[in-house]
């Protein structure tokens, strides 16, 4: 039995870690703003402030081949620029905490006449053994434009703060 | 009437400067005033013999992000002005200006700094033949009518119903060319810029197949981001 045991223990572990108690990224949620609970399937986090300003993290798993990071910078970036009509402000490479590197568009867009802003930070990891797909990190933050430079240094705190796996 | 277009230049610089041939006298850079056609300055910038000149009428339709729109709608009609031009129509979400067409171009430039382009689409509608056409006809309508004039002084009362008929049915149609010729003149001399702030038509949108793939791309936005019900 003790043989048992010692052998179940770690299989509850696993099965456990697999079944979606744990996410394949961290952020810390910065003071000022709230984790909101229960945002599946839309998001695997979100986050707001209570001027309305939010960061939220979309998880998209890939099959094998579907796209390296270039490609989806440039699909959301077309999608967002010349389908939504966002006006692309700025873009650029950057890293995650833990090294994965990502791309950061900047966009700004007009709500009920208001400018608001919206950036958006893509990364790509690829699964392990024995998966060969691939998993898409969507981490969006947005708000009215005069909230989110109020919030900048935390939202670039959350930023920093991300890991993906 | 033959009429020559250009293709759309989807995303394209801007064509080159318009011929100059046509351009004998370049309009008057004083602004007209706003909502108003300058009939004067039109005329000006468009020969009435307009033999081997080609005569283009060019358009504008240039798309922008929907961004700081208001900032930008009055950028367009401040360059406008600036051009010599003048404001045509004007919207929430969208502008049209009238410019000299020999400021089509340095306008296009200024505009297109204001905000992010998304969409640019820009035309050349030939009407030389359209034009030369009308001005033969007029001219053949202007001796028919002197024709009938003289007619009518000399005929006797029951003629001169049938001429009297005739005569209005021919001044009628010259009032019609006249009426034609100047709204050609006037498109000619003045490019006609339509800027809008709006995310790109639904159909343009079933276009890109590629994004169709991937739904989910569409969630992306402040639309689902700030939506916390």
């Amino acid at each position: 039995m003790n043989t048992h045991a010692s052998l179940l223990f770690p299989l509850a572990l696993l099965v456990a870690s697999a079944s979606g108690c744990s996410r394949p990224f961290d952020i810390k949620t910065a003071p000022g703003l709230v984790e909101l609970q229960d945002q599946e399937p839309a998001y695997s986090y979100r986050a707001i402030s209570p001027e309305g300003v939010a960061v939220a993290v979309k998880v998209i798993d890939l099959e094998e081949n579907q796209g390296d990071l270039a490609f989806w910078a440039r699909a959301t970036s077309l999608r967002m620029h010349q389908l939504n009509g966002y006006a692309l402000l700025g873009e650029g490479d950057l890293k995650s905490r833990n090294g994965v590197p990502g791309h950061e568009l900047r966009f700004g867009h007009d709500e009920s006449g208001k400018p608001y802003v919206y950036t958006l930070r893509v990364f790509l990891t690829h699964k392990g053994w024995p998966s060969n797909g691939s998993r898409l990190f969507l981490v969006e933050s947005g708000g009215p434009r005069e909230e989110v430079a109020r919030y900048q240094h935390a939202l670039d705190w959350m930023g920093g703060s991300l890991e993906v796996d | 009437m033959a009429k020559a277009e250009a293709p759309a230049l989807a995303g394209a610089p801007a064509p080159p400067p318009p011929p100059s041939v046509v351009a004998a006298a370049p309009a008057s850079p004083a602004s007209p005033a706003l909502l108003a056609t300058n009939d004067v300055a039109a005329s000006k910038s468009v020969p009435d013999s307009p033999h081997s000149a080609t005569m283009l009428i060019y358009t504008a339709n240039i798309t922008m992000a929907v961004y700081q729109v208001e900032a930008a709608l009055q950028g367009v009609e401040t360059a406008a002005r600036d051009a010599g031009g003048y404001l045509s129509a004007r919207q929430d979400t969208s502008i049209t200006v009238r410019v000299p067409r020999d400021h089509f171009d340095d306008a296009i430039a200024r505009i297109e700094k204001l905000g992010d382009v998304t969409h640019r689409d820009i035309k050349a509608q030939d009407v030389t033949d359209e034009f030369v056409d009308l001005q033969a006809r007029l001219k053949n309508a202007y001796v028919m009518r002197d024709r009938l004039t003289e007619l009518l002084a000399r005929a006797a009362v029951k003629e001169a119903i049938d001429i009297e008929k005739e005569l209005g049915r021919v001044t009628e149609e010259i009032e019609r060319m006249e009426g034609r010729m100047k709204l050609l003149r006037d498109q000619i001399a003045f490019s006609t810029i339509t800027v809008s702030f709006t995310p790109l038509a639904p159909d343009r949108v079933r276009e890109s197949s590629m994004l169709n793939a991937f739904p989910w791309l569409q969630s992306l936005g402040l639309g689902s981001l700030l939506d916390v019900h």
